[in-house]
């Protein structure tokens, strides 16, 4: 038995497409140990820095938001990332649960 | 992923379809897979792997390839009997948690339009509600009318189609009479048993929005059981 616990995630990048933001869609796409949110989670981030939904407990989000910034940037349209413990910005940004995860950014355009 | 790719999911979901999305994270291309479909040219070389990972519902990369899967299922039906005010805080929990919802109640100013905005209301008695409502053992029955002409009849089409989760209210006495009628009707022990009653987890609260969250954790926590 399985459901789809849908987070509205896609629905709401679609608003922002609409009022006219560049928008990435960050997914997760590979995990290792205890990472705190399974593959297929979730995140939209807009050129503003407003991010909905979320890749982590909280712990990544920031650094996932400034890649992102610097996609829209470098008018790159994916790239993926990985964050681990042994980060050297582990103090700021690694996982605490002490797990791995890969995220895949990708431009909607 | 394309403006167009993104409007196309979203309809699909919509539309409860079972589909995935596939994407190959070399190149960023990414597409909507559908059983029986045809697949992109782009993906056709490994039609094979994205398809046995489509049917064992599993989100991830594809070992030896850089495709990522992610597939999205139909979401669980949900029908509630009794259009009482648990069930408009149970609806708006359901909502979050992407539950199909239909409430099912004879009584019109309970299953009103007004109590409900944007939820499927089937104001008839049950057995006619169901001749409506196409029900499997992705579907869960939540009885909350404690009545038993309006509750029983719907136990006993969920019983029989072998719902995947039913609960009902009342308190233990209530269950009990509820049991043995169910018995008279010719259900087994082992039918019965499969009925939550008292419904919801013990959570100590009784007030309704609190009930609710009692029936929704239980619900949520056999899905995960099964």
């Amino acid at each position: 038995m399985k459901n789809s616990f849908d987070e509205k995630i896609l629905e709401e990048a679609k608003d922002w497409l609409e009022a006219k933001r560049n928008v990435v869609l960050a997914t997760v796409i590979q995990t290792w140990g205890s990472s705190p949110r399974p593959i297929g989670s979730r995140m939209i981030i807009n050129d503003k820095g407003d991010f909905s939904g979320s890749v982590s407990g909280g712990c990544v989000e920031t650094a996932v938001v400034r890649e992102c910034l610097g996609l829209f940037k470098e008018k790159k349209p994916f790239k993926k990332i990985e964050f681990k413990v042994s980060n050297e910005s582990a103090w700021e940004v690694g996982l605490a649960c002490g797990g791995e995860i890969a995220i895949f950014l990708e431009q909607i355009n | 992923m394309k403006k167009q790719l993104l409007n196309e999911i979203i309809e699909k979901k919509e539309k409860k379809i079972e589909f995935a999305i596939i994407t190959n994270l070399e190149n960023g291309e990414s597409c909507v897979f559908e059983k029986n479909k045809p697949i992109s040219k782009n993906f056709e070389k490994h039609k094979e792997k994205i398809n046995f990972q489509f049917e064992k519902k599993k989100n991830g990369i594809i070992e030896g390839t850089n495709i990522f899967v992610e597939t999205y299922i139909r979401p669980i039906k949900v029908i509630i009997v009794g259009a009482v005010h648990i069930a408009q805080y149970l609806v708006n929990f359901a909502k979050s948690l992407n539950f199909e919802i239909s409430i099912i109640d004879p009584r019109g100013y309970f299953a009103s339009k007004k109590r409900f905005p944007d939820i499927k209301i089937i104001n008839k008695w049950p057995k006619e509600a169901f001749a409506e409502i196409k029900t499997d053992q992705n579907t869960a029955l939540i009885a909350l009318t404690h009545d038993p002409k309006i509750d029983d009849p719907a136990l006993q089409h969920a019983l029989k189609n072998n719902f995947f989760y039913i609960g009902a209210l009342g308190s233990k006495k209530t269950h009990a009479n509820r049991c043995s009628r169910l018995k008279e009707a010719g259900f087994n022990d082992g039918q019965i048993n499969k009925i939550f009653g008292p419904i919801g987890i013990k959570l100590g609260g009784r007030s309704a929005p609190e009930i609710a969250l009692s029936i929704i954790a239980q619900l949520v926590s056999e899905v995960y059981n099964k």
